[in-house]
């Protein structure tokens, strides 16, 4: 028998930092759990198993996020840092932040789909032909396709690596991961179901291509640097000072990738149809977590990977932001469909928060992961509140349906309000904060060109913003309008939820700026 | 050891390759050929064939399911093929890991058997 | 491959076979072996046909093909003389470049396989050392899957090429039982390569000089043969053939030389894995036991070795042929069933169960405590499977709950047999019933079969 000895030749095995990595080992594992509840539980348990399993798993998740910070600054150090799993996963200030953003959002998000007395947001058996006879079948029974809950706790999980891969083969991966369930999420509405498969399709062609974008652009950096490490990809940057066509090709298709994602002009074009198409939670869910870790990747690459070669990205990224912020406004001005709308508002914020990424520096950092945090919290909020407009045929998303609705509800309207005037960023709303968090930044780097690009866009965006109020709380009520249904107790939370961040984000900012500005720390 | 183990694998499958081409390409020599339009329709029995579908038409959704599983589990033996040839290089954490492993991949065959996709006779 | 890419492992063995003895053939030897293995191939599928036709007639009280040649020894040969001359009919719907080609590539790919299979041990060829076997590589299975798989492309397109309904049918069937049973297969491998150490063929058989695999790793060995056969498309698993569903299957369509190369393709694939068989696991080359150890030394050397395998592969294909003369077909979902939910998670189990025994092994402890350890867990996992039959008994709600339907087999106007979970219900048919002259059930069905047979 060919047999070697085992103690001579022993290959060491990887090191794992278990711990550093549990909170996406747990989202992970619950997924796992879940599809294994999928698959066990009698239908009518699953519901509420799942959960209870998602809503455990991350906030255990989000403990210890917040454990691993507690004990980086009791050890008096300002930040925890620590690359885990053989270098692949950077565990710094800014991973455990967004990563910690990611998963409240994840929360408010399952709060959200579990919404169950509106009737439901997902279709009853997404494998039904829309309108066929087996379609209204499964509707009479009353299924639902709880396959949502893994497929959510997946996505989070591609969320959480996202920003922390600190290696470009990962941050695919996570990109993948992140990605695939929210093409199948976005698939599943339970009205209009056309228009959600459509939806779905062009976020999935569309995104498929924006992968193989930021694959050819890993290959690449690949030939240039060697190395997919992004620690080794900085010290070849660094090292040469010759412009390579492979880092400046390499360099853009990263970018492209990465920009899609962030729904950045010009590649923006799925954003407006896939809002509009998937189920409301999912819109917010993908409007407010995947803005955060496909930031938090962008941030990552450009500040840790190739800061070096920041006069090379630095220009392209002005442009974006500029041409993002404009477009984003203007188009919004003439949209007459609310999820359409929020979309190019989306879209303009993307370009805010790209403000202040440009600013390359500690206080451009800790801005933009202020700013992802208050606008996912906001975002999240304002679509909770239009699935809950509804008339006869669910939800009620033309503008017009809008007319006079402040006054049949005022409260709902009001926190609708609310949050427009603060995706305007009117002062004592937590968009006012994040604004002047990412103008400050970008001033403090001479970028005020950009500002005043930003201001200008903002006066814009305020315009429509207002319009809607003004609309809702000012203008006679249309004859049939649809009513503000009373949702369950979980949509309701995370309305509340959504709102209560945001009014104290406006008003009492410091200690989450503080958080943000100790958490400002990557790890090169 | 250089490239050329592969030599005779290249050899064989020149010679494999040519024996089949040549037998095709006489058997269409050596053969009669007697026109017949019935003889050139698709065979059914005996009755008028089935009119195709355009491209193909759609096969059943089983099929798929049964790629897609093929393609998770081909994929699962190609990580177990080195393991299982290192498995002795290793300490007792390569077991755990591909233990791991296994039983994630496992979990997708679950639900599928649990939710009727591997049951062909409904 | 490189030698920093084969690394020390897997040339670390002290037995002397080892991977670096081949690719060093002087070219003409090379050519020989070549050659051989294929002429070998060619003269192996004829006498396998006729041995099987005489078999099963055999097992059929019957006599069998024996007009040409002595006891009709030539039959084969005839028959594909035969084909040859027969009309090469193209169908009009069929798609012309695939359908030619596709029994081109069924027949290339099963000639491949078998370039890496042991035959014996170092011998002397007109003066020159090399070994009986054409090549092997550090991966050399990985390779023999590779070119069987290549086969179901032959076999996929020639379904789809002909551009009607039975082959069609059949191809999908065949892909689909194809890959099914490759994943039961290629398991039943894993625990082979974690005892010998070595994906290579040759370090395969060496390794097995103690003892066979076949015996160490029976789970895999049982696993392996069926699979085998459900890969090769053999009775009983001959479904993408079935003859009263399928007219032929996938190669309905074909005539003259084209359908030879498909029968070709599958014997040589039934001889290819009858050989890879006996290479991971019934010893290779290797005399059985009593012959090869103090009793005759010499049993290993030389050519003897090319008897040894030839018997045992002699054997397996008897093994074969019997199968096909005992067992009925299986019905479709019965074979995916058994594929899907009994080999792969045995498989999966078996394989995990051989690497903690291997890695407790590894660790130092006495076999003994691990057998014993082992036989524990079995009994555990025994105890599991039984409580999930407990709870699988009764039916999932998700699915809609078929209530035991009356079947009537004749309510199409032919029979068709009943699925699982419905009752025939012989009384009722909608066939004109004769005068009832006859009050037994016995007597009415036996009136609607005759008035089905005569409709």
């Amino acid at each position: 028998m060919i047999r070697l000895a085992a103690s001579e030749t022993l290959i060491p095995a990887p090191n794992i930092e278990y711990y550093e990595l549990s909170p996406i080992l747990i989202v992970f594992g619950v997924g796992v759990l879940a599809v294994l509840v999928e698959a066990f539980l009698p239908r009518a348990h699953r519901l509420h198993a799942q959960l209870a399993l998602c809503l455990t798993g991350l906030v255990a998740a989000f403990v210890v996020v917040c454990t691993l910070t507690d004990e980086a600054q009791e050890n008096a150090r300002a930040v925890p840092q620590k690359v885990a799993a053989e270098g692949a996963v950077a565990i710094d200030g800014m991973t455990l932040f967004l990563q910690g953003t990611i998963l409240l959002l994840g929360v408010v998000a399952v709060l959200l789909l579990a919404e169950r007395r509106l009737g439901g947001e997902f279709a009853a058996s997404a494998a039904t032909v829309p309108g066929s006879a087996a379609e209204k079948e499964t509707t009479r029974l009353g299924w639902v396709q709880t396959e949502i809950y893994p497929l959510l706790m997946f996505s989070i999980g591609g969320m959480l690596i996202f920003p922390a891969a600190n290696d470009l083969l990962l941050m695919f991966v996570a990109l993948e991961v992140l990605s695939l369930p929210l093409y199948l999420l976005c698939g599943l509405a339970r009205r209009r179901r056309l228009l959600s498969q459509e939806a779905a399709l062009k976020y999935f062609l569309l995104g498929a291509f924006s992968s193989a974008f930021f694959l050819y652009g890993i290959a690449l950096l690949y030939g240039y640097a060697g190395s997919v490490r992004l620690s080794d990809i900085n010290a070849a940057v660094s090292g040469s000072e010759d412009n390579d066509a492979l880092l400046l090709i390499g360099m853009a298709l990263l970018a492209v990738g990465l920009l899609f994602k962030v729904g950045a002009v010009p590649f923006h074009a799925w954003t407006p149809d896939v809002y509009q198409g998937a189920p409301t939670p999912v819109t917010a869910f993908m409007a407010a977590a995947t803005k955060v870790a496909a930031f938090g990747a962008l941030l990552r690459v450009f500040y840790v990977g190739l800061g070096g070669a920041k006069w090379d990205w630095h220009p392209m990224f002005w442009g974006v932001a500029m041409v993002t912020m404009l477009f984003g406004s203007l188009v919004a001005l003439v949209q007459t469909d609310v999820k359409r709308m929020l979309a190019y508002s989306s879209i303009a914020h993307a370009g805010f928060i790209l403000v202040g990424l440009v600013a390359t520096n500690a206080e451009g950092l800790s801005a933009t992961m202020f700013y992802l945090l208050a606008y996912g919290f906001s975002t999240i909020a304002a679509f909770a509140i239009i699935s809950l407009v509804r008339d006869g045929s669910g939800e009620a998303t033309h503008l017009s349906q809008w007319a006079g609705l402040g006054r049949r509800s005022p409260v709902v309207a009001g926190m609708f309000a609310l949050l427009l005037l603060a995706f305007a960023g009117i002062p004592l709303t937590s968009g006012f904060t994040a604004k002047f968090a990412v103008f400050s930044a970008s001033a403090s780097a001479g970028g005020t060109p950009l500002i005043v690009v930003g201001v200008l866009s903002s006066t814009v965006a305020a315009f429509f913003y207002i319009r809607v109020i003004v609309l809702m709380f000012f203008s006679a009520p249309v004859t049939d309008g649809p009513r503000v249904a009373v949702p369950s107790l979980t949509t309701a939370l995370a309305v509340w939820i959504g709102v209560a961040v945001t009014v104290f984000l406006g008003v009492l900012p410091q200690p989450v700026l503080d958080l943000a500005d100790n958490a400002s720390f990557l790890i090169s | 050891m250089d490239g050329n183990v592969y030599i005779p694998i290249a050899v064989l499958a020149a010679l494999g390759f040519g024996f089949a081409a040549f037998s095709v390409v006489t058997g269409a020599l050596t053969g009669p050929k007697r026109y017949n339009r019935a003889k050139l329709d698709a065979y059914e029995c005996g009755i008028e064939p089935t009119p195709q579908p355009v491209g193909g038409g759609r096969v059943s959704v089983k099929y798929y399911t049964i790629a897609m599983l093929f393609i998770i589990f081909d994929i699962e033996i190609i990580f177990l093929y080195p393991w299982a040839v290192t498995f002795d290089s290793f300490g007792i954490s390569i077991l755990v890991e591909m233990a791991l492993f296994i039983v994630t991949v496992f979990v997708p065959l679950i639900y599928v058997w649990r939710r009727g996709g591997l049951d062909w006779d409904h | 491959m490189s030698s920093s890419v084969s690394g020390d492992l897997i040339l670390a063995d002290a037995d002397g076979t080892h991977l670096a003895q081949f690719g060093h053939d002087v070219w003409w030897i090379m050519l020989i072996k070549v050659v051989v293995i294929f002429a070998f191939l060619m003269v192996f599928t004829l006498f396998t046909i006729i041995f099987e036709r005489r078999a099963v007639s055999w097992m059929q009280q019957r006599v069998g093909p024996n007009r040409v040649g002595p006891q009709g020894s030539l039959q084969s040969l005839a028959d594909g003389v035969k084909l040859m001359l027969k009309e090469d009919i193209v169908p009009k719907a069929a798609d012309k470049a695939i359908f030619v080609i596709a029994p081109v590539i069924s027949a290339t790919g099963a000639f491949l396989a078998f370039a890496v299979i042991p035959i014996g041990p170092e011998v002397s060829i007109f003066g020159e050392r090399t070994v009986l076997q054409v090549t092997d590589t550090p991966v050399a299975v990985l390779f023999i899957l590779a070119s069987s798989s290549a086969a179901i492309y032959g076999i996929v397109l020639a379904g789809w090429s002909s551009g009607s309904t039975y082959p069609l049918l059949g191809g999908l069937r065949s892909t689909a039982q194809m890959i099914s049973y490759e994943l039961a297969m290629s398991l039943s491998f894993v625990a082979v390569f974690l005892y010998a150490g070595s994906m290579s063929t040759s370090e395969i058989v060496a390794a097995q000089e103690d003892l066979w695999y076949g015996i160490a790793l029976l789970p895999s060995f049982v696993v392996y043969l069926i699979a085998m056969v459900g890969e090769t498309n053999r009775p009983p698993f001959d479904l993408p053939e079935a003859e009263g569903e399928l007219v032929g299957g996938f190669h309905t369509e074909y005539s003259s030389i084209k359908f030879a190369l498909f029968f070709l393709g599958e014997y040589i694939a039934l001889i290819t894995v009858s050989a890879l068989a006996v290479t991971l696991f019934l010893g290779g080359w290797m005399a059985p036991w009593p012959l090869g150890g103090p009793i005759w030394p010499g049993a290993n050397e030389n050519w003897f070795p090319v008897l040894w395998f030839l018997g045992k592969l002699l054997t397996l294909v008897f093994v074969f042929i019997w199968l096909r003369g005992t067992l009925p077909r299986m019905r479709y979902d019965q074979f995916m069933a058994l594929g899907w939910k009994i080999l792969i998670p045995v498989s999966i189990g078996w394989i995990l169960l051989v690497a903690t025994i291997q890695a407790l092994r590894n660790e130092g402890y006495e076999v003994r405590n691990i057998v014993l350890v082992a036989a524990g867990v079995l009994a555990a996992l025994l105890l599991v499977t039984w409580v999930w039959e407990v709870v699988r008994a009764k039916p999932p709600e998700d699915e809609p709950v078929a209530e035991a339907v009356e079947f009537d087999p004749f309510a199409g106007g032919y029979p068709v047999p009943p699925m699982p979970g419905q009752v025939p219900v012989l009384v009722s048919t909608p066939v004109s019933t004769p005068v009832s002259f006859s009050t037994s059930g016995q007597h009415r069905v036996e009136m609607v079969e005759r008035g089905d047979t005569d409709a």
